[in-house]
């Protein structure tokens, strides 16, 4: 697809940075009762990055991407992009956003809502229709185009939802949920597509309950819960970390000896294992040693990932 | 280009309104005009006057256009909020305060094109009429209870039943209080000027012209309520 004119290209020279800043959003009922859906939010996202957010169901994500769009206001605080208001970079350059819940005109087509999105987005009308066919092609709609949204299935919509959010090579890509309805496929497509976004001077924000999808994607991920930011987590591994984490480890044979080595291991199943190791060196130097005892060991496995282990800790176990 | 892009937009805009509610505008019109015109055609068989036209599409346009009014500005805003479609459509690189003059302006570009339409069917079937006249008082209308109804779908997701509601209200006040010489008369002065819709249509589809302070009470009324509506839109959030 060919590039639109950015930020950058545009005369506009400041780094990308999304910057929250004490942000506050409480919504008050015309009764007078108030809820704090968002508390002293302070958060920097970088150029570059594909940044994650997390959090159970009403943690307050959802009133973030809305007051970064500009659809909400916060109650207190500040929200930047590239320096300016939310709402005046929106205004000003847009945003590829893919909301949770896709709404359009259920009676449109949908080519020509697509064709409507990207007239909206300013791309030039000579370049709209091959904007229009790559992005249905990219998001395999080919054979759905003509169809009208009302008769798109879930997943459909939702793939179509994500086509106009590419539309236009947008700096700043949120993405709500955005498998939520997709089939095993395209969630493996969806994932790679997203990998193919990555750009040094894009940024990508994606709100997830899928701690895996997230893990998988991005680099940083903001655990948060009733409204606050409980804690900014890296997804790489941290070979420094002393932690206790639990491994699933598949034995082909030598059953017998692991118990010699993992005492206290637990069988999960046939040949599969569940072991507790303080660090990633105690882990390698108890399986060498399970290997050089005859042991033939086919599969290792965090139990659970570094993000999922951290977003337990920070929020607690699902009640 | 803000604008440039919100201009192309226009014609789908147009499409829109065509689609969504020029075509039930036409043919309650018609069948308006054809339940109308009928027991004049029976009284003032074999000839009718142009006198007797004119005071038809008086009576018409009296109740016509205020309803095609409610129809053209019904969810002009408000629906886009209920629904949700403002999401992707406003993170595009569009002010949802542009966004929305340029609609109001399509639907009154579209409301004048399907009074057209009905006039020209009348012209033909039941004789000669200022048409020019005609859409000058759809205009006034369409700005005076437009701009109102622009104002509360801004504010509220009810308009239509806010818009009916104001001004019926605002008709029952004044036939109550309106003649009075205490502070309530005076109050309903500041209510929606529909008093002042019928005496203006008979004189500006008769003759072209009407008193220039009702015109501007009228007009001017609806546009401050428009330009509320546009402060509404830049000051309150759209997710809200």
């Amino acid at each position: 697809m060919e590039r639109l004119p950015s930020v950058r290209d545009s005369g506009h020279s400041s780094a990308l940075v999304i910057k929250f800043q004490n942000v506050g959003k409480i919504y008050r009922s015309l009764l007078g009762n108030s809820v704090k859906a968002v508390e002293e939010f302070s958060l920097e996202v970088a150029e570059g990055e594909i940044f994650g957010i997390a959090g159970p169901n009403g943690a307050g994500k959802s009133t973030l991407i809305a007051m970064l769009l500009g659809y909400l206001r916060p109650t207190t605080g500040t929200l930047e992009i590239a320096g300016l208001p939310a709402r005046a970079y929106v205004e000003r350059h847009g945003i590829g956003y893919l909301s949770e819940l896709v709404s359009i005109n259920p009676k449109w087509r949908a080519d020509r809502a697509l064709v409507r999105y990207a007239t909206l987005a300013g791309i030039p009308e000579s370049r709209v229709a091959a904007h229009v066919d790559d992005v249905i092609a990219l998001l395999g709609l080919d054979e759905h185009r003509e169809k009208k949204i009302k008769a798109l299935s879930k997943g459909n919509l939702q793939r179509l939802g994500l086509a106009q959010a590419l539309l236009r090579q947008e700096r700043i890509l949120i993405l709500d949920e955005p498998t939520h309805g997709l089939d095993p496929v395209w969630t493996q497509r969806f994932r790679e597509i997203v990998g193919d976004l990555r750009r040094p001077d894009r940024t990508i924000l994606i709100a997830s309950h899928n701690l895996d999808e997230l893990q998988r994607l991005a680099d940083r991920v903001a655990i948060i819960d009733h409204g606050r930011l409980q804690r900014v987590v890296s997804t790489g591994f941290d070979h420094q970390r002393e932690s206790i984490t639990r491994y699933r480890i598949v034995l082909a044979s030598g059953e017998e000896r692991l118990e010699e080595v993992f005492p206290g291991a637990e069988a999960a199943g046939k040949g599969e294992y569940s072991v507790t190791v303080r660090s990633l060196r105690e882990l390698n130097s108890a399986l060498a040693d399970l290997i050089s005892r005859g042991a033939l060991v086919s599969s290792v496995v965090p139990e659970r990932s570094v993000l999922e282990q951290q977003f337990r800790e920070a929020v607690g176990e699902p009640k | 280009m803000n604008r440039g892009r919100l201009a192309k937009y226009s014609l789908w805009q147009f499409r829109d309104f065509v689609l969504e509610k020029g075509i039930s505008i036409v043919i309650i019109g018609l069948l308006w005009g054809y339940l109308q015109l009928l027991p004049f055609r029976m009284s003032f068989s074999p000839e009718m006057t142009p006198q007797v036209i004119t005071r038809l599409v008086t009576l018409l346009a009296g109740s016509l256009i205020s309803i095609a009014v409610l129809i053209a500005l019904n969810g002009i805003i408000s629906t886009d909020r209920k629904m949700g479609y403002y999401r992707f459509m406003f993170a595009k690189p569009v002010s949802p305060v542009r966004y929305y003059a340029q609609l109001f302006v399509v639907h009154l570009v579209g409301l004048l094109s399907g009074i057209l339409l009905l006039s020209a069917v009348f012209f033909v079937v039941a004789g000669r009429f200022s048409i020019w006249n005609l859409m000058l008082y759809t205009g006034l209308v369409y700005i005076a209870l437009g701009g109102i109804g622009f104002f509360i779908s801004a504010a509220s997701r009810h308009d239509w039943v806010t818009l009916a509601a104001v001004w019926v209200g605002a008709r029952i006040l004044r036939g109550l209080y309106g003649n009075g010489d205490d502070w309530r008369s005076k109050a309903v002065e500041l209510l929606p000027p529909v008093h002042k819709i019928d005496t203006v249509a008979g004189s500006l589809i008769a003759t072209g012209t009407a008193p220039l302070q009702d015109v501007l009470w009228l007009g001017g009324y609806g546009a401050l309520f428009f330009v509320l509506g546009l402060v509404v839109l830049q000051r309150r959030s759209l997710a809200a």
